[in-house]
């Protein structure tokens, strides 16, 4: 949920429109390893050419590796970068040849239909880890109507994997800077028992509606609507997260499920308790998987800053 | 009490508006940003209050335009769907 106005991050991709053509060029000529092969002299340019880019991953690794200087903290870029670029190839993979060309394992679909079965919808709370295209296109599986809320770039080359082929959309899409942030669609589509995806772990633009939380040793700011919502409408809360298992092959994991109680006054700190939760259960994940979080926002941003006043 | 007037209670104590009284809420006044106050939240849950308390049902963003411009507007709305 989010208001109409300047931001301090976007979400489009940093590569021209050339740049990905050529990768999808080399993905349908040499497939795979040829595009991989690709990936390193890239993610090379923009770790010795583009520090702008480098220090990006500096706002998550350097709190993950506090430890980690001078060639060691250059390495974790360069391995974090290396590791994005190769789930962007693995988009486009699924996008040009299909979601059966990845193996996507994920246990837990007989609790997620449960959940749906329970009829007041689903809020599906992802984070920006693994790969969450490449989970949509195994969610889809479920036959139950999937809206994202997701705020595109004007102008962004960068293409969703259902865009390679042409297909129809496979989800609908829900604009956060819509008519008051979606409300009236996010609503109706819980009460259709449809399945509303979010990300968990980033703000909107100037979104009043968040928390401080402590995440990886500071405070981070985490958007709290997602929860709101789940108090009013009584939907339970999925987290899922994916990550890259192998060359070809990705895994989903049920992380938890949050389920948030009716709120009896406007504050947010009602919400705290969920909020703690989802970030410990992504904390946990990043634990395990360090190299497979693509949050290259500053989280932590304002609350240095504040330190900073005082 | 009047239609209008129990709307207006309606939304106070459903929303759980503290610093507001019934009276205080202008019939013309924007429902969100100026106005009242509310925000994209509050419409989440105003689109559950009405269902609930009103038996009427916001179905698109369309709908949702028309009614939440004012207290004036979101009355007309719900008695033209359902008169009571």
């Amino acid at each position: 949920m989010t208001r109409r106005n300047s931001q301090s991050w976007s979400s489009q991709s940093i590569a021209s429109r050339w740049q990905h053509q050529f990768f999808y060029l080399a993905i349908r000529l040499g497939g795979r390893r040829l595009a991989y092969a690709f990936t390193y002299p890239v993610v090379c340019y923009y770790m010795l050419f583009r520090p702008g880019i480098r220090k990006r991953t500096r706002h998550y690794l350097r709190r993950r590796f506090p430890d980690h200087k001078g060639l060691a903290a250059f390495r974790d870029s360069f391995r974090l970068s290396l590791s994005f670029a190769k789930v962007l190839v693995d988009r486009a993979i699924v996008g040009i040849a299909g979601p059966e060309s990845m193996d996507v394992r994920f246990d837990s679909m007989e609790e997620i239909q449960d959940l749906i079965d329970q009829g007041s919808g689903l809020i599906l709370m992802n984070a920006h880890v693994g790969c969450w295209q490449v989970a949509m296109s195994s969610i889809h599986m479920l036959d139950t109507p999937v809206n994202l809320l997701m705020k595109r770039e004007h102008g962004d080359v960068d293409r969703h994997y259902h865009e390679h082929r042409g297909m129809p959309c496979p989800y609908k899409i829900i604009d956060p800077d819509g008519f008051l942030g979606g409300a009236v669609e996010i609503v109706q589509a819980l009460q259709r028992g449809e399945i509303i995806s979010v990300m968990g772990d980033r703000v909107f633009g100037n979104d009043k509606n968040k928390l401080k939380i402590p995440f990886i040793g500071e405070t981070a700011e985490f958007p709290v609507g997602a929860y709101k919502i789940a108090a009013i409408t009584g939907a339970p809360v999925a987290v899922l997260f994916s990550r890259k298992t192998g060359v070809n092959s990705y895994a989903l994991e049920l992380a938890g499920i949050i389920r948030v109680n009716p709120v009896q006054d406007r504050g947010l700190e009602n919400l705290r308790p969920y909020v703690l939760e989802f970030a410990g259960l992504l904390e946990g994940y990043l634990q395990l998987h360090a190299y497979q979080f693509y949050n290259f926002h500053d989280m932590w941003e304002n609350q240095r800053a504040e330190a900073g006043k005082h | 009490m009047t239609f209008k007037e129990k709307v207006k209670h309606t939304l106070v104590n459903e929303l759980n508006l503290e610093d507001v009284q019934p009276q205080d809420i202008l019939d013309d006044a924007p429902l969100f940003g100026e106005g009242l106050g509310l925000d994209s939240l509050d419409a989440v849950e105003l689109v559950v209050i009405v269902q609930k308390h009103f038996g009427v049902e916001i179905a698109n963003m369309e709908e949702g335009k028309t009614a939440f411009q004012s207290i004036n507007s979101l009355c007309t709305f719900i008695q033209e769907r359902n008169p009571q």
